[in-house]
């Protein structure tokens, strides 16, 4: 069921009990985490954290668990399926879900005792109602009985008999075109995938209603709804929508220090509005490379191509900027360009198509050299997450890109920077070694392209996240690039080798690409049909249900259920 | 014994063995020197296990001791605790708790490896499983720490 007021139903139920927490692998979960955790230190409430990747770690989670804690809380994972009928748990157990994955299974919503959603109701969920998909089915008992008392044959009770057998067969008639509508009603719900509001953002607005809120937690609700959007989960719109939220409560946080007689020491940490630029990173980097790495601006001048190079170049020399400068490290840069580089990359971009160079975000400032973007912290975050350097666990990770969302953890963020920096290089020279050497293959109802095991950085884009990024990004380069108008409105699937020894492959599947995408991606049910179908070897673990691991030697025939299942 | 070798041997008027017999003694004396400061160093290590393991010491750290510094191990463990008893106006205090100055009643802690199950006071028992963090009373976690199987994680 849907909770209406987070601090009765959630907070105050947990606040005397222990709590076990188990959080999905994705930045808006973390931080979402992070600011739970301080409601709890705050309110000293006992929990266990533990990071779960997928559905088996989850399983494996709660068993471990079970007999411990009474509640569990679920941060970006639980909603879209089945819980109850997945977990088994004992009557008493309470889950309470705050999960951006949509749409919620509908006996998760239904379900009065044991799942509590911390979502709101009017998130664009379109849940069918009760009636349609839930029946008490007391009338089969009725007819059932009526057959076994028509046996002894008289006048007065074959008339009887003739009218029960009549109802029953109206009774069954009327079941079975209800339960054809019941399929379809459910087929229509649970056929795309999609994502609400942010966990971070649902979870800064308890601390709000609590007035616990600081701001370290409203930085990390921003980080969480930032994340959706570099990730491509939720439409400009609802981007849009969400930044003004957020944007009143920055404004509310900012008011008390704007008295003169009281001004906050530099040190303490500032968060702002910004209409910054869409470069990926620039601040702590060369505007050139970042110009060069990051998707907006290498999609629109096809840097990939030497005429693209070119017009990069041009468009230097439009805005007035040398070389020299250009390349160097932004905080050299002379602080006459810095000053009003925003206006005057803005003015060039529009002569040069790009529209959008800039987007409402928020940028913190504390100390006197730390000034990160929202978007800084998403890519260094989840470059710490998905980090394949050492040979570290994927709960080591998580637990160093918690950690590196504290302020005090500086040397641990710059080094997420650094990662990011060289996951955004890895994606650029595969994106542009895709698109040159035709990687990208039309299978009719959607482009297709294999990463080969000798690519270079191929081990990067055997994590799901990093290899959603390149799939996206792939795909409006490719978009840019072909001339063919019925290539540029298909989906992209992406396969990428993920265990060599196991012989498995990653393979995702991601909408198409289009100004006014909803972000629905139906590959979710077509994978797991397809992999029916052909009975291959899948592991659907993820928690988002377009991404699934398959077999090497099965990637033939699954790709051509697929394509036969779409056509 | 030197001092009648030294004697004998100026008496059998073998006098160039004299500094044979000083040298072997002094070199004698360096050595047990040696012996006694590593044993008086054990000792000092013994007592500082008292303060980070607790009064029951680890199989494999009492394996590695003699049967005396045993015994010397548990007399300084009768006096620390006769002591202890003595503070607080009869009514007793636990030194060994609280080392340093401590800042909240509950502290978040990361699991380093696997330890398995741990109760807690009122009963409830923790799965410590490694790279998983906890919020914890401070007590409880302060033995764990010390062991390495707790990080505490500071915010």
């Amino acid at each position: 069921m849907f909770i209406t007021d987070i601090r009765k139903e959630f907070y105050d139920v947990v606040t005397n009990q222990r709590v076990a927490l188990l959080v999905a692998a994705d930045i808006d979960a973390v931080c979402a985490c992070k600011i739970l955790q301080v409601l709890f230190h705050c309110d000293q409430v006992q929990y266990t954290l533990v990071p779960v990747a997928g559905w088996q770690d989850l399983s494996t989670a709660f068993l471990e668990h079970k007999e411990q804690f009474q509640y569990f809380v679920l941060l970006n994972c639980g909603a879209n399926v089945d819980l109850l009928e997945m977990l088994q748990p004992d009557d008493d157990s309470v889950f309470f879900i705050c999960d951006t994955h949509r749409p919620v299974d509908v006996v998760n919503v239904y379900n009065d005792s044991q799942i509590k959603l911390l979502i709101k109701q009017d998130d664009d969920l379109g849940v069918p109602s009760y009636d349609e998909i839930f029946r008490d089915d007391e009338e089969d008992g009725d007819s059932g009985n009526e057959s076994d008392e028509g046996s002894e044959p008289s006048g007065k009770r074959r008339r009887f008999e003739e009218g029960a057998v009549e109802r029953r067969i109206e009774r069954q008639r009327a079941k079975r075109e209800w339960e054809g509508r019941r399929r379809e009603i459910l087929f229509d719900y649970e056929q795309y995938e999609y994502h609400g509001t942010s966990a971070a953002m649902m979870l800064f607005e308890l601390a709000w209603v609590l007035t616990k809120d600081t701001k370290d937690m409203l930085w990390w609700a921003v980080i969480g709804l930032t994340d959706q959007w570099v990730h491509d989960k939720i439409t400009h719109m609802k981007y849009v929508t969400d930044v003004a939220t957020m944007q009143r409560h920055v404004s509310r946080h900012n008011h008390r220090n704007e008295d003169e007689e009281n001004s906050l020491s530099i040190d303490c940490m500032r968060i702002s509005f910004e209409y910054d630029l869409r470069l990926t990173l620039y601040q702590h980097w060369s505007l050139y490379e970042s110009i060069c790495n990051s998707c907006y601006t290498s999609c629109h001048f096809k840097l990939w191509t030497l005429n693209g190079q070119k017009k990069l170049q041009e468009f230097l020399a439009d805005m007035g900027l040398p070389l020299k400068q250009v390349r160097q490290k932004f905080h050299s840069m002379d602080m006459a360009i810095k000053g009003n580089l925003r206006d005057v990359i803005e003015e060039s971009s529009n002569k040069y198509g790009m529209k959008d160079i800039r987007v409402q975000t928020f940028g913190v400032h504390f100390g006197f050299k730390n000034r990160f973007l929202a978007s800084d912290m998403v890519h260094a975050t989840a470059a710490l997450l998905e980090s394949t350097e050492k040979d570290d666990s994927a709960s080591d990770n998580f637990l160093k890109a918690l950690d590196s969302l504290s302020r005090g953890n500086l040397d641990r963020l710059h080094l997420g920077i650094d990662l990011a920096k060289k996951k955004l290089m890895a994606i650029q020279q595969t994106v542009a070694s895709c698109i040159c050497t035709n990687l990208i293959v039309s299978q009719g109802p959607f482009l297709y392209c294999y990463l080969m095991e000798g690519t270079p950085d191929v081990k990067l884009f055997s994590k799901p996240m990093a290899l959603i990024l390149l799939c996206k990004y792939l795909l409006k380069a490719f978009v840019h690039s072909t001339r063919n108008k019925r290539c540029k409105l298909l989906p992209l699937v992406m396969a990428a080798p993920k265990d060599v020894e196991k012989g498995s492959v990653i393979v995702v599947g991601i909408p198409p690409e289009s100004e006014t995408s909803d972000k629905k991606n139906f590959f979710g049910r077509a994978f797991e049909k397809a992999a029916e179908s052909t009975s291959s070897r899948t592991l659907h673990d993820h928690f988002d249900t377009s991404i699934i691991e398959l077999k090497t030697e099965d990637r033939s025939k699954f790709l051509d259920a697929l394509i036969t299942l779409l056509s | 014994d030197p001092l009648t070798l030294h004697s004998s041997a100026k008496a059998e008027g073998r006098s160039d063995l004299i500094a044979s017999i000083k040298l072997r003694h002094c070199c004698l004396l360096r050595n047990q020197r040696c012996v006694t400061a590593y044993l008086y160093d054990r000792l000092l290590r013994i007592r500082a296990l008292r303060w980070e393991y607790g009064s029951v010491l680890p199989a494999n750290v009492r394996f590695h001791m003699c049967a005396e510094e045993v015994q010397w191990f548990s007399q300084y463990k009768k006096s620390l605790a006769s002591f202890m008893r003595s503070l607080g106006g009869g009514e007793g205090l636990d030194i060994t708790q609280d080392m340093k100055p401590p800042k909240s009643l509950y502290i978040e802690v990361r699991c380093l490896k696997d330890h398995g199950e741990f109760e807690i006071d009122d009963g409830t028992v923790i799965l410590l499983k490694k790279n998983s963090q906890h919020f914890l009373p401070r007590w409880k976690c302060e033995q764990l720490i010390r062991q390495g199987v707790l990080e505490h994680v500071m915010s």
